[in-house]
């Protein structure tokens, strides 16, 4: 498991949403959870450090707003790749619905199959 | 007696069937690895059960054959990626290799030679550097030296762009016998799937007909149409028909005013394969969209550049006292009749280089107003409603703009892809789970990404406001 330092140095916003964007695209919901903690403990740091007051602080303020204009771009590409995933989700789970219904109504009615009754219930 | 033979009979029924569904297991495990096999399962039907004296028997089950574990909504939604990947993956190949002709770096210190950004800046500067000195011969050199460089670049790109349309209009033109040999064998697929399994699952030659249009469909954009008995239509996604049941409908191309065209029977569908999708669809985009956009482009910027440089040294005076005619022309550069062409036309015919006409009309060989007026073509609104490095720049910024948000497409497409690649395999894995298992991970990882999305949103917008200078009361 590797965790972006939080407490330390700051990770790159960029490279932030790179890493989110190629983990979501291999599924890889460890990573991406992973990745979600770090973005709270970041937010966390953002917000809460008591010994960087970001008001400020004209380099960290500088910094900050260069990062998240370099990640823009990078941001629209996350946006697309889970745009594209939620509408797969929904086509996952509209078919397993369909797939569900069927087996549990449609299916054995329209095969004919009727339950039986039988002497011993061993077949 | 009878219930002991009805025993083996159904001891034995139950073996065969095992032995049946073992085979089967045996198959899947065999093709593990190969391409395109679905995973069977065995259809096990019950044995009607025998009645001794009102007493009924289980009879057991017999297995029945196999079927293959496939969703065709999910291939066909798999299919429909794979064609909008492939598409933005071949037009931003070809976006890749029009971009690197137009460097980002106009009229930087680490201008590159070839960068037509530069060359204009560099050559409305000579202008101002001759107003300081009209008659200095070194300085009239200087002037057509760096028209030579402007005209040249902007007349190589022009060719480079023209290659480019005809590489990939050669590209394409291979993709169609790919198409036609893939329309053929699904055509042949379906007669024997019509033929072999007309009311159930085709099995490994349904796996062969949906690999074939796996890949037609990184080709070309299509869409799939179920005809009875278990047969197929194939039909471009602006309808023409590909594959009719059993029969194939061949793809053609061939050149139209130079222009590679595609035919269907005697139809020009070129226009509706470019929007279509597939490996076609992007080489159409990029040869008959994103070329002709930076080659009028190119077109507009010769024709501004060249009329109006051309129009004020006739109106002046050269170092020889003479002034331009309709007979003999002071043309710097070849002049246009028209905007388009002009790019690739572009030369400069001037060869005497006092034949530059600093002095205004009427006016000595000393003066320099006329000089000054064509360095001022620099900052005035000649090319489309801009200053001609205004022009070129935002021309560069729309380039890389499109080549930015097809990378961020092609990411999208190429994600939406793996995951369903994903989720159809996890549908034909053995162990039943695996699907719930696989669903569950798309699932989480949605959600994990949502707040990992949510959370840097938020980050990024404070972040712009902090860099925000406000100003408190």
């Amino acid at each position: 498991m590797h965790v972006f330092e939080t407490r330390g140095e700051q990770p790159e916003l960029k490279q932030l949403v790179v890493e989110a964007s190629q983990a979501l695209a291999r599924l890889d919901a460890a990573r991406l959870q992973e990745l979600a903690l770090s973005c709270q403990a970041l937010n966390r740091d953002l917000n809460r450090d008591p010994n960087r007051d970001l008001t400020s602080d004209t380099d960290t303020r500088g910094s900050l707003a260069q990062q998240a204009r370099e990640a823009a771009g990078e941001m629209a590409v996350f946006a697309r790749v889970l745009d594209a995933t939620r509408n797969n989700l929904h086509l996952i789970n509209r078919l397993r619905e369909v797939r569900a219904g069927r087996l549990e109504y449609s299916e054995p009615q329209a095969r004919g199959w009727l339950p039986r009754e039988s002497g011993h219930g061993d077949n | 007696m009878g219930t002991i033979n009805s025993a083996f009979s159904l001891i034995s029924g139950a073996l065969e069937a095992d032995q049946s569904a073992l085979s089967i297991v045996a198959n899947n495990v065999a093709n593990a690895n190969t391409p395109g096999y679905t995973q069977e399962r065995p259809n096990w039907q019950e044995n009607q059960p025998l009645e001794i004296n009102g007493v009924s028997y289980g009879q057991g089950v017999t297995e029945t054959g196999a079927t293959s574990l496939r969703d065709s909504v999910l291939v066909t939604r798999l299919d429909q990626q794979q064609q909008l990947a492939s598409a933005s993956s071949a037009r931003l190949t070809a976006l890749d290799s029009l971009q690197a002709l137009f460097p980002p770096d106009s009229g930087s210190a680490s201008a590159k030679a070839g960068d037509i950004g530069s060359d204009i800046t560099t050559f409305f500067s000579s202008f101002a550097s001759l107003e300081a000195n009209p008659s200095d011969a070194s300085l009239r050199e200087e002037v057509l030296s760096s028209a030579t460089t402007l005209a040249g670049d902007i007349s190589n790109a022009a060719a480079s762009l023209n290659d480019q349309s005809a590489g990939l209009g050669q590209e394409a033109a291979g993709v169609t016998s790919q198409v036609n040999s893939l329309t053929t064998a699904i055509a042949q697929l379906n007669q024997q799937i019509q033929t072999t399994s007309p009311s159930a699952d085709g099995g490994t030659l349904e796996d062969q007909r949906n690999q074939d249009i796996s890949q037609l469909s990184q080709l070309v954009g299509i869409n799939q149409i179920k005809t009875e008995n278990n047969g197929l239509s194939i039909t471009t996604t602006s309808g023409q028909l590909l594959v009719s049941e059993g029969t194939s409908f061949q793809l053609s191309s061939g050149l139209v005013n130079g222009a590679t065209h595609f035919f269907l029977g005697n139809s020009d569908i070129t226009s509706q394969l470019a929007t279509g999708g597939g490996q076609l669809g992007g080489y159409l985009t990029a040869a008959t969209q994103d070329i002709p956009s930076a080659m009028a482009t190119l077109d507009q910027l010769a024709y501004s550049i060249s009329t109006s440089v051309n129009a004020l040294n006739n109106a002046g005076t050269d170092l020889n006292g003479a002034t331009g005619s309709a007979a003999s022309p002071l043309y710097v550069f070849n002049e246009p009749l028209q905007v388009a062409g002009s790019a690739q036309a572009m030369a400069v015919i001037m060869t005497n280089p006092d034949q530059i006409a600093a002095a205004g009309a009427g006016l000595g060989p000393g003066d320099n107003s006329n000089a000054l007026a064509m360095a001022n073509l620099a900052n005035q609104a000649i090319a489309g409603g801009a200053t001609p490095t205004d022009y070129y720049s935002n021309f560069v910024s729309t380039l890389g703009a499109t080549v930015s948000g097809v990378q961020a497409e092609n990411m999208a497409q190429n994600a939406s892809v793996s995951q369903l690649q994903t989720q159809n395999n996890a549908l034909s894995s053995v162990n039943l789970n695996d699907e719930a298992a696989a669903m569950s991970t798309l699932q989480t990882s949605y959600q994990a990404a949502s707040q990992v999305f949510n959370i840097l949103n938020t980050i990024m917008t404070s972040a712009l406001n902090l860099g925000v200078q406000t100003t408190v009361s």
